[in-house]
């Protein structure tokens, strides 16, 4: 079963990459995702960037709207992504834990919807 | 035609490899480099007069490469399979090997290992046993190649060492039955599927089917086998008419039973026949059985339902489980009616919050027609599955239900 694991950033934990104590969190990020390279569990995961480069697209009336930044100012915004696949969503959530991220902000585990199904 | 013909020949290919060089790990990589020379190369020259020679010519000539290029490893791993040799000889003082015992069947048990998670035995399964390519794979289970091969290696690398020999006696019924759930599991991933826009996933069901005739012609003594085989083909008979307009799930009641592959069925009635006059009951047996008496029935009506509910009763005493409860709650619906069928979904221990219990309780409390209550359990059910054509079937019936 595939899940995809949302990080969720807030300022803060932007600014923490950038101190001395952030050179250990990266190198406990490529620890974590050499693990789950090597376990054969990481299908993929991409990191965002700032909020501020946001464009927001909503069409009204027929016509595209489009605004610069995200909604709404939010305390935690939406940073990037992990997707995995693995047996549960206990083992999902374990691999959440090990992400250092969630030492500051949240992380969301949620599973991926299969494209295939069996008849009822 | 050549595909069919290198994933039958792999698997034979392969054991003739590691039986002369011993090391299952790198002879699997040189068989997978002669397949795909000869998936190459034949199409344009022609299949050779003995393909199987050529394929194990190429892939020695591979694995002598290998050696070359890498002498340090290829000691420690003599050094690895000698200990594993050993290992095996005094496991079996004065044992002689049968001659005539099949590396094809060893191989499948191989890849089966218990100590390897279920999904890296269906990917090594499939690769060493199936000839199938890690890209090939990788795209059936919707994972990048680099995730596949991954996991491939990672395999390989658990089970190095364990010695290319058949399990000994008195384990191999439970691995037989590890085997045969990997090609279960195969199978229910390709026929699953088959509902959705991704035909490379439903070639998983024919796959599973072809490798399951295989387990049968090595072990035919074994009914738990003929079971399988049959439950395979009484459910891939359906399959054109399990799916409607844009792949939309299309339940058992309401299919078009002409649609239903008459072929398969009989062959699949006709397997699970034999097995149950054979020999001691198993699950994969009982559950053909059933797909059996629903395959037999010209409509949802006519279909024999208190043959079915006895036939859960057994399932559910010698393998049981809430997935088996669950079935059978279904089963007392039809014969009892809704009420007992609500009686008996609610005494299920260990489904709670799971989406086939409330798509259960929805059917039934719908046949009782409590239509507001049977709405709610729907929609329940719609939201906890994480399969989009089963989301769109449970939203529908709650539609339905206005």
């Amino acid at each position: 079963m595939r899940f995809m694991l949302m990080i969720y950033d807030n300022p803060d934990t932007r600014d923490l990459v950038t101190r001395p104590e952030g050179r250990d969190l990266m190198a406990e990020v490529d620890a974590v995702m050499a693990r789950l390279t090597e376990s054969g569990e990481l299908v993929g995961g991409e990191a965002l960037a700032d909020p501020s480069n946001t464009r927001t697209v909503r069409v009204q009336e027929g016509v595209p709207v489009v605004t610069d930044g995200p909604l709404a100012e939010a305390k935690e915004h939406f940073g990037g992504y992990l997707m995995v696949e693995c047996e549960t969503i206990e083992r999902a959530v374990e691999i959440a834990a090990a992400w250092p991220s969630t030492r500051f902000g949240p992380m969301e585990v949620r599973p991926v919807m299969d494209p295939g199904g069996m008849e009822m | 035609m050549i595909e069919g013909l290198l994933r039958e020949l792999a698997p034979q290919v392969l054991g003739v490899l590691v039986r002369r060089y011993g090391s299952f790990d790198t002879c699997e990589d040189a068989v997978q480099e002669a397949l795909l020379a000869a998936s190459r190369q034949w199409p344009v020259e022609g299949v050779p007069e003995h393909p199987q020679a050529w394929l194990v010519a190429v892939a020695s000539r591979r694995l002598v490469d290998e050696v070359r290029s890498d002498v340090a490893r290829r000691r420690r791993e003599e050094g690895a399979a000698a200990v594993a040799l050993a290992d095996e000889r005094s496991q079996a003082p004065g044992a002689e090997r049968p001659r005539e015992h099949d590396d094809t069947l060893t191989l499948l048990l191989l890849c089966c290992h218990p100590a390897l998670s279920p999904a890296s035995q269906i990917a090594l399964t499939l690769r060493a046993v199936g000839g199938l390519t890690t890209a090939e794979i990788a795209s059936a289970f919707l994972v990048p190649e680099a995730t596949m091969a991954q996991r491939i290696s990672r395999a390989k690398a658990t089970i190095r060492g364990r010695g290319f020999a058949p399990p000994p006696a008195e384990e191999l019924p439970e691995r037989m039955r590890v085997a045969e759930h990997v090609l279960y599991l195969v199978f229910n991933e390709g026929y699953a599927a088959s509902s959705g826009p991704d035909l490379q996933r439903t070639e998983l069901a024919d796959e599973a089917i072809r490798l399951t005739r295989l387990l049968r012609r090595l072990a035919p003594r074994d009914d738990e086998v003929a079971g399988l085989l049959a439950l395979m083909l009484l459910t891939d008979a359906r399959r054109a008419a399990r799916t409607g307009d844009g792949g939309a799930l299309v339940p058992l009641a309401e299919q078009d039973r002409s649609l239903w592959d008459r072929d398969a069925i009989a062959e699949g009635i006709a397997l699970v026949e034999g097995a149950l006059a054979s020999g001691p009951l198993g699950p994969y047996q009982l559950q053909a059985a059933i797909a059996a008496v629903h395959a037999e029935a010209a409509d949802a009506e006519t279909t024999d339902w208190p043959q079915i509910l006895a036939l859960y009763g057994l399932l559910e005493r010698i393998a049981p489980g809430p997935t088996v409860a669950l079935n059978r709650a279904v089963a007392v619906g039809m014969v009892d009616g809704p009420a007992s069928g609500l009686v008996a979904l609610d005494a299920i221990e260990g489904m709670d919050g799971h989406h086939r219990l409330e798509a259960v309780r929805a059917h039934l409390l719908e046949m009782a027609g409590e239509q507001g209550a049977a709405r709610d359990a729907y929609r329940l059910a719609a939201r906890l599955t994480t399969s989009l054509p089963e989301q769109r079937y449970l939203e529908g019936r709650a539609v339905r239900l206005g």
